[in-house]
């Protein structure tokens, strides 16, 4: 059952719209005449990307339908799998998209972006690579969604093409990926190497055996993979390209690198990491090898917390800012994972599944209300939201809400997220984790409160009201809806997706 | 009977507290406006407190609980409910009528203040939080609102922030409440770990301390519990020795004092004890101690109050003393004798604050010894006040009689001396409010202001005539003869502690008490000085209020100050210096950062590709030699 069947298409439904939006889009655009308005194409992506979360809604549905249990479809011989941990993921990333699209109609100015249309377009097979990632069960999908992703985010940085900035950081982020993408694949020919195989299943049942013989194979296999992954996610000191790229590229594209892109890339260190690395303890060696490569990266999520915290202590440009609290956040998110497996600590994903939801709406909120200011001073320094509670007090107060969950204060999303992480690193008696969550959490406080201060407490250049464009106050407020709402009911979403997801059923497999 | 309005009670607490936001949000833009608006909504919770109330009075309501789960941790889960029985149905009828009439009140008292919507602001979160105390259906929750209460009691006392006496008030109020807080925390945390299931609502308390599947939890613990929650509830109702933040807590306006020191913060204490009243019962050392501390404080309060000069502390001894009686009946088992007299005490007293308040008003002086004459000027005021006086002092008709001779009655029926000392404590009653009502009242005008007088207007007396109307009235709930309102409270009729000795005594000391201030004070048969005269020693004890705030100075005060300075020598030298290390390496970091971030593409790849074999070598390193 190695080639595609005709019923298996259902099952693609959401990755097949998008990939047809991509390519009908592409041609409309082509097709306009000049002087037409590209947020048509905008909208209709919109839509596109609302076709694709229905399907993915829909199939979530029917894996449940009769109140069966967690279950999976597998198709093309195992490489792709529909189950939930991927729709779960899919979820998030088009809900994100669809909100950074959202804001940027209207707020996008055709003459700092003359490649309007193919912004709008270039974003759905991002998102289509994003999904594969997330729904791989091969490490040749894997890398095909990873590619996909990384090829077309190369052309998005540049979408500033008069901005030598943005070439600046298009030129970084092409070299950086690539870098990445070639320390991945190094990593997966040794693993094929060792394994024989390419499919996740197959590669975590040979990866025991094979410890005996290839014990220093493995070791490197796993870190060059390692390595690829702390470039991806900027993870510290891998992170050093992260504050130029998103100065750089267009703000929806950065609030996409920063929510997408990193999150396909969290979903591809689950789907790997869960699959195989789980799998490399044998009776020589025990689970040493195992426990390394998860302490390796215990070490790189403590690493990211410290110095994303405290290189944004003093950064001034609120990009430069937003990046390195997502560096900080990068280790926030990688702390479920590194726990230590042994008694397998079921709850990981629900930790991780938590707060990256809660991060996609504090982002998507900030970058959104950083593009509303930004459009009109044409500044990006933190110093452009000064005065704005009495420019706008009410985008003011929403922004105050995404910062406080930023920094992790409650009723916020961001609260919770840290606590039930906070509470997994307990549970797994990771006190040294906990120990740096909780300081780099406060230190963060000091970073946060810099956009607060300008806010309420310095008076900007002018007192005229801030106008928002719909679209972007939609998503502002929608963001802080969100935000609030998972703080104020936080046990409501965490029991739906443990009601949802099962690790059984989606790992170990 | 299927209850209609009660499943709507958490919107009693909701309409002051939207109140309370909007005045918050837009206050400086609405100053009178805000006024009336939060009038309004507290009116709002009143109508709906008396229609649950007559709900559950003319049907048998079965009680409701409502409410979700907020947040569940391990097998630990935090609710966030409220529960409506009768004794909360009576209470929120107690706290919105008194709130209402005090915010109608202020509407005059306060006019012309600059933070008038502030004030009313204050009022409004204070009036939320109370009502959400009465509500919560367990401990953790009310424990909650227990400590917003005592914030609201804190900002409003400290309102008149520019005077020093009130800030320093404040503070002593917030402090000496929260010796009695830390007993309730450790209480609500020994109940946690010692609890079934780790619950803490009031129905399983209830369950576990029933004497009839007793042994749950050990007598030592359960008294310990027990001792620690009397502990939270004699530091909020100013029970002997944490009583001594109540009179200085009088810096606050007046409307604050009948409100929130007279009627109902300061009987949380009592509510507190009546709703874990099942905890007391399971062990006699405590309900000892309970009956103990209540009748000293009802004497030792009424002493200091025969001989204060400032209209409203003797007002707040009174009120210490009457929380003793009340704290008293509990002591001795009688809940709704306790229920009973916190109901009509919470009128009467309300009512004679908010009196004092008017007088204050047209004199400007706190100080009874330059009042006098008033009773023509001020018809209302003098009348009404008059009302007050005679209900507190326990004479029948009035609505403090009933509730006083409850109380005694039940401490004759348990403990005799108990009733003794509670009768000699009501003698001083008498005499005290005797005296402050003829000093202030009759005779000739000895201050500057008090010949020009004049009567209050019509929003500040009129609640003073509807607090009358009520501290005659209310006591007719519950007779020797008709036990209507315990019964209601507690679900089963009252052992009968009427008793013909009790009445007798109960109404001769009352009017023996306030003949003796008469032939003192008005007919001058007795010279007022025959006691300062003989015994000065006594009447300067008394006046210095036992030398207690001196001891506390003495004894706490001072050592705590010194320990205090040693903190701040170790403060500023070892942590400020382990701040600023920690602060600086931060920086430090973050200088590295910077460093790192140079631009160049070449270095960030040298730095990963460094990172990572040092990565490797820590790590994988390790296993191969």
């Amino acid at each position: 059952m190695n080639t595609l069947q005709w019923s298996d298409t259902w099952y693609l439904a959401p990755e097949i719209t998008l990939a047809a939006f991509t390519i009908a889009l592409a041609v409309l655009d082509l097709m306009l005449p000049n002087r037409t308005n590209r947020d048509l194409v905008g909208w209709l992506s919109l839509l596109g990307l609302a076709a694709a979360g229905v399907f993915v809604g829909w199939q979530m549905y029917d894996l449940h339908a009769g109140g069966a249990a967690s279950a999976a479809h597998s198709l093309l011989g195992g490489s792709y799998r529909v189950d939930d941990f991927g729709n779960l993921l899919k979820l998030a990333f088009l809900a994100a998209t669809f909100l950074i699209v959202l804001a940027s109609l209207g707020t996008i100015r055709q003459a700092e972006m003359p490649i309007k249309g193919e912004f709008y377009y270039l974003v759905l097979p991002a998102v289509l690579g994003a999904m594969v990632m997330s729904s791989s069960g091969d490490l040749i999908t894997l890398f095909v969604g990873l590619e996909l992703l990384s090829i077309t985010s190369y052309v998005l940085v540049a979408a500033r093409k008069t901005s030598g900035l943005s070439s600046e950081a298009a030129f970084k982020y092409y070299v950086t990926g690539g870098t990445a993408s070639a320390f991945i694949l190094y990593g997966m020919s040794f693993l094929y190497g060792v394994t024989g195989s390419t499919s996740l299943s197959a590669i975590g049942q040979g990866i025991g055996p094979a410890l005996a013989d290839y014990r220093a194979m493995v070791y490197v296999a796993f870190f060059l993979m390692i390595g690829g992954f702390a470039l991806k996610l900027a993870l510290a000191p891998f992170h050093a390209w992260a504050p130029d790229v998103y100065q750089g590229a267009p703000t929806p594209v950065t609030s996409f690198l920063a929510v997408v892109a990193k999150g396909a890339a969290f979903a591809m260190l689950y789907r790997i990491f869960l699959n195989t690395a789980m799998y490399a303890s044998d009776q020589i060696n025990g689970s040493a090898v195992r426990d390394d490569l998860f302490l390796a990266l215990a070490v790189l999520a403590a690493a990211a917390m410290v110095v994303g915290t405290t290189g944004a202590l003093r950064q001034h440009h609120a990009k430069r800012l937003l990046a390195l609290s997502g560096v900080a956040n990068a280790g926030i998110l990688l702390v479920p994972l590194s726990l230590d497996v042994s008694n397998l600590h079921a709850s990981l994903f629900s930790e991780f599944f938590y707060y990256l939801v809660a991060y996609v709406f504090m982002n998507v909120g900030a970058f959104a209300v950083l593009s509303v200011i930004a459009r009109e001073k044409g500044d990006e320094a933190v110093s452009a939201f000064a005065g704005l509670y009495h420019r706008a007090p009410w985008t003011a107060g929403g922004m105050t809400v995404l910062l406080c969950s930023l920094a992790g204060l409650p009723v916020t999303g961001g609260f919770f997220g840290k606590l039930f992480i906070l509470f997994g690193t307990v549970q797994t008696r990771a006190y040294w984790l906990a120990a740096l969550l909780l300081a780099t959490t406060v230190v963060s406080y000091y970073v946060y409160f810099s956009f607060i201060r300008q806010m309420y407490m310095r008076s900007g250049d002018t007192d005229q009201g801030l106008r928002v464009p719909v679209p972007a106050g939609i998503v502002i407020w929608l963001s802080v809806a969100a935000t609030l709402a998972l703080g104020v009911l936080p046990k409501l979403f965490m029991g739906w997706i443990d009601d949802v997801f099962s690790i059984l059923a989606d790992f170990l497999f | 009977m299927a209850t209609v309005f009660s499943p709507y009670a958490w919107l009693v607490p909701a309409f002051p507290f939207v109140a309370f936001a909007v005045l918050t949000a837009f206050g400086r833009s609405l100053s009178r406006t805000g006024a009336w608006l939060a009038t309004a909504g507290t009116f709002l919770s009143l109508v709906l407190s008396l229609v649950i109330a007559i709900e559950r009075m003319t049907g048998a309501a079965e009680d409701y609980r409502g409410g979700y789960e907020w947040l569940r941790i391990g097998d630990f889960s935090l609710p966030f409910g409220f529960e409506v029985t009768n004794l909360a149905a009576l209470m929120l009828v107690v706290v919105t009528l008194v709130a209402f009439l005090v915010n109608l009140y202020s509407l005059g008292y306060m006019k012309g203040d600059d933070r008038i919507s502030v004030f009313f602001a204050y009022v409004s979160l204070f009036t939320f939080s109370m009502l959400g105390l009465v509500l919560a259906d367990n401990l953790l929750l009310l424990y909650i609102f227990w400590e917003l209460v005592g914030v609201c009691s804190f900002l409003l006392v400290g309102f008149w922030y520019q005077k020093p006496e009130a800030k320093a008030a404040a503070k002593k109020a917030f402090i000496v409440t929260r010796i009695g807080d830390i007993g309730l925390l450790i209480a609500i945390l020994l109940l946690f770990w010692y609890m079934p299931d780790h619950a803490l609502d009031f129905v399983s308390l209830h369950n576990v301390f029933d004497p009839q599947n007793g042994g749950t939890i050990s007598l030592g613990i359960t008294t310990l519990i027990a001792l620690l929650i009397f502990l939270g509830a004699a530091g909020k109702s100013g029970q002997f020795p944490l009583h001594v933040w109540l009179p200085d807590a009088m810096e606050g306006p007046t409307p604050i004092s009948a409100l929130i020191h007279a009627a109902t913060m300061v009987a949380a204490g009592v509510f507190l004890v009546v709703r874990t009243f099942d905890v007391f019962e399971a062990s006699q050392a405590a309900m000892d101690t309970v009956a103990i501390i209540g009748a000293f404080t009802a004497i030792f309060a009424a002493t200091i109050g025969l001989a204060q000069n400032d209209i409203k502390r003797v007002l707040a001894y009174s009120t210490v003393s009457q929380l003793g009686y009340m704290m008293l009946a509990l002591g001795v088992g009688s809940v709704p004798g306790a229920m009973f007299h916190l109901f009509t005490h919470a009128f009467f007293k309300a009512l004679l604050f908010l009196g004092a308040g008017s007088v204050i008003h047209a004199v400007h002086t706190q100080d009874i010894r330059e009042m006098g004459g008033l009773g023509r000027r001020m018809k209302i005021t003098a009348w009404t006040f008059g009302i007050g006086a005679l209900s507190l002092s326990g004479i029948p008709p009035l609505a403090g009689f009933w509730s006083k001779d409850a109380i005694l009655a039940a401490a004759l029926a348990d403990r005799p001396w108990l009733f003794v000392v509670g009768a000699i404590a009501a003698f001083f009653t008498a005499l005290y409010m005797s005296r402050l009502f003829f000093l202030v009242f009759f005779g000739k005008p000895r201050g500057e202001h008090g010949a020009q007088a004049k009567e209050s207007p019509g929003v500040m007396t009129f609640p003073l005539l509807v607090l009358a109307a009520l501290a005659v009235v209310a006591g007719f709930a519950n007779t020797p003869w008709n036990g209507w309102l315990g019964q209601w409270l507690t679900g089963n009729a009252e052992a009968d502690h009427a008793s013909a000795l009790a009445i007798v005594v109960s109404v001769a000391v009352g009017l023996l008490g306030f003949y003796i201030g008469w032939l003192v004070y008005v007919k001058g048969a007795v010279r007022r000085d025959v006691l300062s005269s003989r015994l000065p020693g006594v009447v300067r004890l008394l006046e210095r209020k036992y030398y207690i705030d001196e001891l506390y100075a003495w004894l706490f005060v001072r050592p705590l100050r010194a320990l205090g300075d040693a903190l701040t020598a170790f403060d500023t030298h070892v942590v400020d210096g382990a701040v600023r290390l920690v602060g600086a390496a931060a920086n430090g970091i973050g200088k590295l950062n910077t460093r790192l971030q140079n631009g160049q593409l070449q270095t960030y790849g040298l730095a990963g590709l460094l990172a990572l074999v040092v990565l490797v070598v820590a790590i994988a390193g390790r296993r191969f030699w």
